[in-house]
This record gives structure tokens, C-alpha cells and sequence, in this order.
């Protein structure tokens, strides 16, 4: 039985993409995600570069329009658990994770997690903040509907008694679906360096070393601050900022050989809107090289520098002490460009990572049969002649499963992958 | 609703988070709103674009039967055809909705100023429910879509958006300018992270373009004449050695113009000496066990290599952008042709060899020697020629040594920059060009592939500086662009166009010259009056501001819309209630 259906694994900005793009063309397409929300790493983020649009703002009109388009069935807090069977006629089983709220009757309104009495730390802001244990991972998520986190609930059913709507059910099991599509697409992103494999950083040891996610919602207006950017230490507004770049990329001794793209960019624009928040505030970027090569980036690099008064230092960060008094931040840097070995003091560090594969990415992989590198990514089958289709016909990536991208170049792959998605769906390209 | 009856004004004003709520009292806002003319309800609310947000004014819409929608949230640049969408699911016509943006325009910038912020959005509001009542239901029309693609250029991004398409079961014009098909990529001796040539990598796309029987091929073609709007355009291709010109009827182009290789003239010696090349000219000499220099035909044993040749240059007008494939490209030539050398040498302002596997051949390239050394951007290494030899002189940075090179041949890895003709190809297109001479995309962040005139979309280096893996996905991307509107089979024009009077027309033509669409003519009545073809009409409304007999209505934008907000913000109404 052929199928002109399309699965999308990954809900993130180049799932979304590829998804709109294939349904665009009238076929019909599941969009699997295993967090309760579509939206993926770009909805955490703050501001993007080289133009601070908003990052909410850019994406929310996306996640509506996923939402309501009538070919798109979105499975959330869901996850493939198997696929057999060959292009043209894939078999998928995917674990539908009870939400313990009715998805249809559960009209986002807020009243059980105002109810709710427990709050635990919340994993989209970092865990700087708190979220409730019946819960929305973001103002704009979708669907908008709540989810109950099992393992931090204690059954007190305060929230079911509030909902006027009767959409929490504490029965309720997981469930498993089988779909058959004829294509899949992998876009399950990537996870963040783990900065605490550089001990000599002293992130975890130090409140006042971060990493730039950290920062990200920190500084960001639905974050657990609201936007105002503090030390962890003691609440006080840091006024002399460092950005240390590359920490877990192109480190071939850590698995990380390559660049991941998009650090050095991030890191400009974190610097960028540290100043924007206080314009008193000394803020320096240590860095190897500075790799704006995107349209607009070099422009930007440009303008932080001169602009908005960035101070940019090539050189390799020693090891972080931290003063016991102040909760500062010293370290050695070796300058590169003059060779001058210096002292810094910083009130605030904030380590920027590289990206590395996601999490279960290998496992996925193995069950699909794919090829993956060194480094933990899908090998596709030809940079130039197809660059998205992996040995496995019928399986194709975009987005960070091949290898980090930023913004434009995961949603110009998405929607790529898309189209070579649907000439097998159309059976042209004999 | 009609002409004479109340209209009922329903205004959301948005928190956006922080972003407006931080500055705005927006509880203020809402509350002053209710007390404007024809206002039968007013509320805040978080994120009016949220799901949440639109079910609220899908739902208002029914409870307080309201006919006039007014969102005071950010710019409408975004969101505006978000809320359209939902005034419609609410059971309006689209028109009737009315966007303040009090984030860009209020709280963005004056953040310093909360009470004075608050009063300019409060004006705002009252300037549009004043509007509001003004507005009118417009007709949606749709048109149908051509099914077929013009693709300009035959680069590797043309041919492989070609073929895409025409795989995919549509048909494809392909129009190149020069005699063959291949483009920049053709020439190129050292393709990538691949071991490829440019001929090995593009040969295969051509011969399947060239026999797929969905695709026309036009060699030693230009575009001359481009007409229509979204799946509908006339294209005329004119052809040498033909004596006719073609029109052909597409729903979709795509622009896949590419590049051209700057010639540094006045850069490193550029043009003093044969054995001073661009990147671009040392990747089309043919490939020979020896390399050999240019002036004499004798192998060359000591290369040179510099970097940023017209890129990255803060202040000088289209050289400012990276050129973001010439890194890698440097790296992989260097690595490639240090065997047939003595010595090989980079001189650099950064490393950019970002993509997967650029590494490896940076760190190639270091394993067989080729010397890398990075100079300043301010400090440029000096090259002179004198009696035919290469003298370089720069200070390396890192040992803070002057340093000192005699090359046999040095190869500048010169900037991407547009071709010649891109501005003509701009404006036969409608398109805009950004700082770095390329074509501006609709979004820079979520829509990459299309631009502001619809149904046309960019795909490779016409977009941007990159490299050719890079090109080739785009051209895929593009294509799905494409195959997305054709698939369709029909599609929406806009209604907020402009349309003549015949009554006050005075025939003077000043409409018809400043149309920068075409959109107007004159009829052959007696004296001609000027009419306005909907079609290609992108309601900018030069021709109504022109109009000396104020002939020319603008919809959506008509004098009374526009003059009763000046009239609101000038002479409030006094406060009344809307029930």
C-alpha cells in the first residue's frame, strides 16, 4: 500500500518548514514532537542576529500557522518508537505520552496552573526559573494546552476540581499509533555542549559563570526574571560582562571537530543586547576566530564593535577563579594579537557552547540504518548531487541532524528537504 | 454590515510579554479605548498573536457582534495577515481590521518614557477606531496559477531548482544567458569537501535537464520583458540567432543569477603582472601534474595566497559583506596544489572554514605545510612588481614578525559579488537589493527563498554570498516554493488597489507615469480616461497622491479613512460610550 503521507520527526524551526512546505503542496503530513510544544530551541531564544528581530515574535505566526493548517496532524509529547517497511510504505509506531489534560477540551486558560501548589524548576528557563507541575512550556505554545509533569505532581487533583472544562483526567494511559506515510524527515535539532566538560571554567562551581541559553532567558521578557539580567550570586546587575566563545566546538580531544556555526553569532548578538540592557556595562568577547559568513553577519560584527562598543579579544581563556568576597570572576588571557599575557576581572562570564548532535539521535539513526560520522551527525549521501537524502532511500534530514545551522540555513533546508520529499511522494523523478 | 448602519468596534490591546506592557499601561489603554466613539468593547491581553489571543477575538467577534476589529500590538509587517486570517474566522471580511503597533512605534522607542509612551498610544488607538468606522468590506479574488516555472540562470542553483520542479510533474523555462549551461561552478578545479572538479559535479545535472521533457531550455537568452502578477506573468525571451522573440506564460520564477568574481583591480598588484590571479582565474586553468605560471609557461614552485581581496571592507559600498565560500576554497586549492609546489603560503584576516568538514581540510592543508599567516585588516600586506617579480611584505600578527614572500604566482581569493547586470535583473523582477548587492529575501531569518513580489523566489548566490552546496540546497528549497503555488492551482491577488473616477478624469497621464508597476493605461474613449489593471496594481498609491483631480480612489487607504485619523488625533471627539 503506498502512502502520500509524510512524517516530520522534530518540531523545531526546520521540522515546521519542511512540514508547511509539503502541505503546502496538498499531501498530507504528521509532525512528530516530543516536547508538549511545536516551536523548538528558536522559541527559548531571546532576540536572533544580525537583525535582534524578536524571536518569539518571528516564530509565533509560524506556530499558528503549522497549527491550523489542514493538513498538518500535529502529535505531540510523542515519540517514534519504530519504523519498518521502505519508501513508499513505512510503517511507524509512535508513543503518544499521556498529557493527563484532554488536548480537545483544554482551552490553554491558565486556571489549574494558578491552582496548582507545586513548583519546580523550569527546563525551558534553564532552570533559573520555576513552572508549575501542570504547566505550559512557553506564553505561545502549541497547541496551547497544558501538561501535567507526573513526576513532580502529588495527585492533589486541585487543578481537575478548577478546570471548568473538565479537560484533566488523571487516568488517562499513553498511547501507541501506527501511521503510514510513504516519506520521513529528520529534524530533531541538536543539544548544547556540556560546558562542565571544561572543568577549568568553573561552570557549576561558580553562580556567576553561564552559559549563553542561560543568558538567553535571562535576559528574554517571558524569562524567569523578566528580562532583567542579573548574577546568580546575589541579584546585582552585572556591569563588566564576559563572552568566552568556542567552548566545545573545534576541539577535536572534547568530539567536537568542527565549528558549530553559529557561536560566534549568537555570542555578538548576547553581547550586543547586554549593552542594549545597560549601556554602561564593559563588555568583552574572547573568541579564536569571528566567523560571520551569513548575509548580514560580517555587517553586524561590524556594527557591535563600532556601535554598539563591543570589545572583541582573540585569545584562549585560562583557568576561572572566582573571588570569595565579591563572587567576581579573574582569569589569564593570552592576547594573540599582541601576545601579552593579561589579567581580566569579569562580574559576570558567560560561556558560549558548540552544538553537538541530539540526544537520542544515534539511536534513531541506528533504527533507521543510517550512517553516522565521527562526530555523532547523519551522513548524508552527497554534499552537491543530494545533499539531504541519507543511504536509507525515502529518509531525508534538514535542519541540525547533518550538522549544526543556524536559523535561515535549517528553514531553507527544511523546506528543501520538503520538495525532495514530495517528488517521491508525486513518484516523478524517475 | 451596511452603509448606514453603527459600526460596532471591538480593540485588543496587547501585552507582548515585556515588550509593550513594560513601557505602555496597557490596562490604561484598554480602558480609554472603551470610552472612544463606536467602541462597544475593549480589553488586555498577553500575546494577542498567541492561539489564545485569536480565539479571544474570534470569540468577542460572536459576543458582542462586533463589525470592526482593531489589534494594538506590534508592527503589522508580521502579524497583519495573522489577524486578517482570524477576523475571517470570526466571520468578517478581512478589511475590517484595523492594526495600531504600539511596539515598534511606541514602546520600542520610547522606552525611557512610560507616560509619555502611554499617551501617544492611547492617540494612536483613537486615531484608529476612527478609521475603523471608516473601513469597508473588500471582495477577495483569486486567480489561477499558471503551471509552469521560468528558473534565469543555469547555474548549478538553476539546474538543479529546474530539475527539481520538473521532476516533481511541472513545466520549467530555464533561460541562460550565456552558450552553455554550468555557470561559475563549471570552471572550478577544486571543488569542496569533495575531490570532485566542477565539470564532474555539474555534467550530470546538465545532460538530465537537457533531455527531461518537462523542461525548455533557452541558451544565449535574456529575459527582455517580464509582466503580470502571481501565477500569472507574460515573460518575452529574446534569443541570438533568433529572429522572434518568445513569450511564455509562468506561474512562478525563480532567480538563480549567481555571481561574478570581483576583479581587484587596485588590490595586491591585481593586473600588474600575469602571475597575479583571482581564485576564480586559477580555478579555470586546466588541471596539469605541474602548475604553471601564467607569464611564462614555467612551473611555479612558491604560491601565495591572500584573503578578504574585496570582502569584509567596513565602509566601502557592496564590499562590505563576507564572501563566505573563499576560507574553505583557499584551503582546499592550497592543500590541493602544495604537492606541485615548493612552498604555498595564506595570508588571512580570520579563518572561516565553518562548514562540516572544513576543518579537516584547514587542518589538510596545515598537515602539508602550506604556511598560514594572519595580517590585520588595517595593516594590508604590501605586494609590488618590479622587472615581472612578486615582492609581498606584511607584519604576521600573531609572531609580530615583518615578514617577507617572493611568489611565482599569487591568487587573490577576490570577493562574490553580484554580475553586471543584476540591477537590470532587479527591476525586470521587482526585486531589492541589501548592502551586499544581492537580492533582498522576504525574511532574512524564516523566509530566506522568497521575496516581497510574490510568486517570485531567489535561490543560490542571487541571494547571497555561499558556496555551492549551499546554492544547490536553496535551489531545492526554492523549487518547493515554487511547486507549493503551482500544486495549488490558484491563488489570492490583493484587493486594496486603486481605481479612476471617469467623471474627474482630466486624461493628463501623471498617473499613468507614475505607476511604477505599469498598472495603468489609457482606454480609447474620447478624451481617454485612465484604468487601472487590478491585477498588476500593488496599491502603493503613487497614482492617488498624484492625481491632480483627485480622480483616483485608493481602497483601503481612501481620503475620508485617512483624513478622519488626522481629524481624531487633531479634534478628539468628545467621550461617548459605545452602547
Amino acid at each position: 500500500m503506498r502512502s502520500t503521507a509524510a512524517l516530520v520527526v522534530g518540531g523545531g524551526v526546520a521540522g515546521m518548514q519542511a512540514a508547511l512546505d509539503i502541505a503546502g503542496q496538498g499531501y498530507k503530513v504528521y509532525l512528530v514532537e516530543k516536547s508538549p510544544s511545536i516551536g523548538g530551541r528558536m522559541a527559548a531564544l531571546d532576540k536572533t542576529f544580525p537583525t535582534l528581530d524578536c524571536s518569539a515574535c518571528i516564530l509565533t505566526p509560524r506556530l499558528s500557522e503549522v497549527s491550523r493548517h489542514p493538513n498538518i496532524e500535529l502529535l505531540t509529547y510523542s515519540e517514534v518508537k519504530n519504523v519498518t517497511g521502505e519508501v513508499g510504505d513505512f510503517k511507524v509506531e509512535v508513543l503518544r505520552k499521556a498529557r493527563y489534560v484532554h488536548e480537545d477540551r483544554c482551552s490553554g486558560c491558565g486556571d489549574c496552573a494558578r491552582e496548582c501548589p507545586i513548583e519546580v524548576p523550569n527546563e525551558f528557563d534553564e532552570y533559573l526559573g520555576f513552572r508549575k507541575a501542570i504547566y505550559v512550556m512557553f506564553p505561545q505554545s502549541t497547541p496551547n494546552v497544558y501538561t501535567i509533569d507526573k513526576n513532580s505532581c502529588i495527585q492533589c487533583k486541585r487543578c481537575q476540581r478548577v478546570c471548568e472544562r473538565g479537560a484533566i483526567d488523571f487516568e488517562m494511559q499513553d498511547e501507541t499509533v501506527e501511521l503510514s506515510v510513504g516519506v520521513i524527515i529528520l529534524s530533531t535539532g541538536y543539544k548544547l555542549f556540556d560546558v562542565r566538560k571544561y572543568p577549568r571554567l568553573g561552570y557549576g562551581r561558580y553562580r556567576n559563570v553561564i552559559t549563553a541559553m542561560e543568558f538567553e532567558r535571562l535576559i528574554n521578557a517571558a524569562g524567569p526574571t523578566q528580562g532583567h539580567l542579573i548574577r546568580l550570586s546575589d541579584g546585582t546587575v552585572p556591569k563588566n560582562i564576559g563572552f568566552i566563545q568556542c567552548v566545545g566546538a573545534r576541539d577535536i580531544k572534547k568530539g567536537v571537530p568542527n565549528c558549530s556555526r553559529v557561536c560566534c553569532m549568537y555570542g555578538i548578538k548576547n553581547a550586543v543586547m547586554a549593552r542594549e540592557h545597560d549601556a554602561e556595562a564593559n563588555v568583552t568577547i574572547y573568541y579564536a576566530d569571528i566567523r560571520a559568513f551569513g548575509k548580514g553577519f560580517e555587517e553586524f560584527y561590524e556594527m557591535a564593535r563600532t556601535r554598539f562598543g563591543v570589545s572583541f579579544m582573540k585569545g584562549r581563556v585560562g583557568e576561572i577563579e572566582e573571588d570569595p568576597v565579591t563572587k567576581n570572576l579573574r582569569f589569564e588571557v593570552e592576547n594573540t594579537l599582541t601576545g601579552q599575557m593579561q589579567n581580566v576581572e569579569h562580574d559576570l562570564v558567560v560561556l558560549c557552547p558548540g552544538l553537538q548532535p541530539a540526544e537520542d539521535l544515534d539511536q534513531l539513526a541506528a533504527m533507521l540504518g543510517l550512517r553516522t560520522s565521527s562526530d555523532g551527525y547523519v551522513e548524508t549521501m552527497d554534499c552537491l548531487a543530494s545533499p539531504l537524502e541519507t543511504d536509507n532511500p525515502g529518509i531525508l534530514v534538514c535542519g541540525c541532524v547533518d550538522g549544526p545551522k543556524d536559523i535561515p540555513d535549517s528553514v531553507t533546508a527544511g523546506s528543501a528537504a520538503a520538495m525532495r520529499a514530495t517528488i517521491l511522494l508525486s513518484g516523478g523523478g524517475k | 454590515m451596511t452603509e448606514n448602519e453603527t459600526p460596532r468596534i471591538g480593540v485588543f490591546v496587547c501585552h507582548c510579554g515585556h515588550n509593550i506592557a513594560g513601557t505602555v499601561d496597557v490596562v490604561r489603554v484598554a480602558k480609554e479605548a472603551e470610552k472612544f466613539p463606536n467602541v462597544v468593547f475593549s480589553t488586555d491581553e498577553m500575546f494577542m498573536c498567541a492561539d489564545s489571543g485569536q480565539e479571544l477575538i474570534r470569540t468577542k467577534i460572536k459576543e458582542h457582534d462586533l463589525t470592526r476589529i482593531i489589534v494594538a500590538s506590534c508592527s503589522p509587517r508580521m502579524h497583519e495577515p495573522t489577524f486578517r486570517r482570524v477576523v475571517e474566522e470570526g466571520g468578517l471580511n478581512r478589511y475590517v481590521f484595523e492594526q495600531v503597533n504600539l511596539r515598534e512605534h511606541v514602546s520600542w522607542c520610547h522606552m525611557h518614557e512610560p507616560e509619555a509612551a502611554t499617551e501617544k498610544a492611547i492617540d494612536l488607538v483613537r486615531m484608529a477606531v476612527a478609521r475603523a468606522a471608516k473601513l469597508e468590506p473588500l471582495p477577495i479574488k483569486r486567480v489561477k496559477v499558471i503551471p509552469r516555472t521560468l528558473v534565469v540562470g543555469g547555474g548549478i542553483a538553476g539546474l538543479r531548482a529546474s530539475l527539481d520542479i520538473a521532476d516533481r510533474g511541472f513545466e520549467v523555462v530555464l533561460v541562460e544567458k550565456q552558450d552553455k549551461l554550468g555557470g561559475n561552478v563549471i570552471k572550478w578545479t577544486h571543488m569542496f569537501p569533495s575531490d570532485r572538479t566542477g565539470t564532474e559535479v555539474v555534467e550530470p545535472l546538465i545532460e538530465r535537464v537537457e533531455s527531461h521533457s518537462n523542461i525548455k531550455v533557452y541558451k544565449s537568452s535574456r529575459v527582455i520583458d517580464f509582466e503580470g502578477y502571481i501565477g500569472n506573468f507574460e515573460v518575452t525571451i529574446e534569443s541570438q540567432g533568433r529572429k522572434k522573440n518568445e513569450t511564455v506564460e509562468v506561474g512562478a520564477v525563480i532567480v538563480a543569477t549567481g555571481f561574478e568574481a570581483f576583479k581587484p583591480k587596485g588590490y595586491y598588484g591585481y593586473g600588474e603582472s600575469p602571475d597575479i590571479v583571482t581564485l576564480d582565474e586559477l580555478q579555470a586553468m586546466p588541471r596539469q601534474d605541474l602548475l604553471l605560471r601564467p607569464s611564462d609557461g614555467k612551473p611555479a614552485k612558491k604560491i601565495a595566497f591572500i584573503g578578504c581581496v574585496g570582502s569584509r571592507e567596513p565602509g566601502k559600498k557592496g564590499h562590505e559583506h563576507c564572501s563566505r565560500y573563499c576560507c574553505s576554497a583557499v584551503a582546499k586549492a592550497a592543500a590541493d596544489l602544495r604537492d606541485r609546489v615548493d612552498e604555498a603560503l595564506v595570508l588571512y584576516q580570520d579563518v572561516r572554514t565553518y562548514g562540516r568538514g572544513h576543518e579537516d581540510i584547514h587542518r589538510l592543508a596545515r598537515q602539508k605545510r602550506v604556511i598560514f599567516s594572519k595580517f590585520e585588516p588595517d595593516e594590508k600586506p604590501e605586494v609590488t612588481v618590479t622587472d615581472g617579480k612578486i615582492k609581498m611584505r606584511w607584519r604576521d600578527v600573531l609572531a609580530d614578525d615583518q615578514l617577507a614572500f617572493e611568489p611565482d604566482l599569487l591568487i587573490l581569493a577576490s570577493a562574490m559579488i553580484p554580475p553586471s547586470d543584476v540591477e537590470e535583473t532587479a527591476t525586470m523582477f521587482s526585486l531589492t537589493r541589501s548592502g551586499d548587492g544581492f537580492f533582498n529575501p522576504e525574511h532574512i531569518k524564516l523566509a530566506p527563498l522568497t521575496t516581497h513580489t510574490a510568486g517570485i523566489m531567489i535561490a543560490g548566490v542571487a541571494q547571497a554570498a555561499k558556496n555551492a552546496s549551499e546554492s544547490v540546497i536553496d535551489a531545492s528549497g526554492a523549487a518547493a516554493k515554487a511547486a507549493s503555488l503551482l500544486a495549488r492551482g490558484e491563488v489570492e491577488i490583493e484587493s486594496t488597489v486603486s481605481r479612476v473616477d471617469p467623471d474627474l478624469c482630466s486624461s493628463c497621464h501623471t498617473c499613468v507615469a507614475a505607476c511604477p508597476y505599469g498598472a495603468i493605461s489609457m482606454d480609447d474613449s474620447d478624451p481617454p480616461i485612465a484604468v487601472v489593471t487590478e491585477a498588476k496594481c500593488h496599491g502603493c498609491g503613487t497614482c492617488a497622491a498624484g492625481c491632480p483631480s483627485g480622480a483616483i480612489t485608493m481602497f483601503h487607504s481612501t481620503d475620508e479613512q485617512i483624513l478622519s485619523m488626522v481629524e481624531a488625533l487633531l479634534v478628539p471627539s468628545p467621550i461617548s460610550g459605545g452602547e
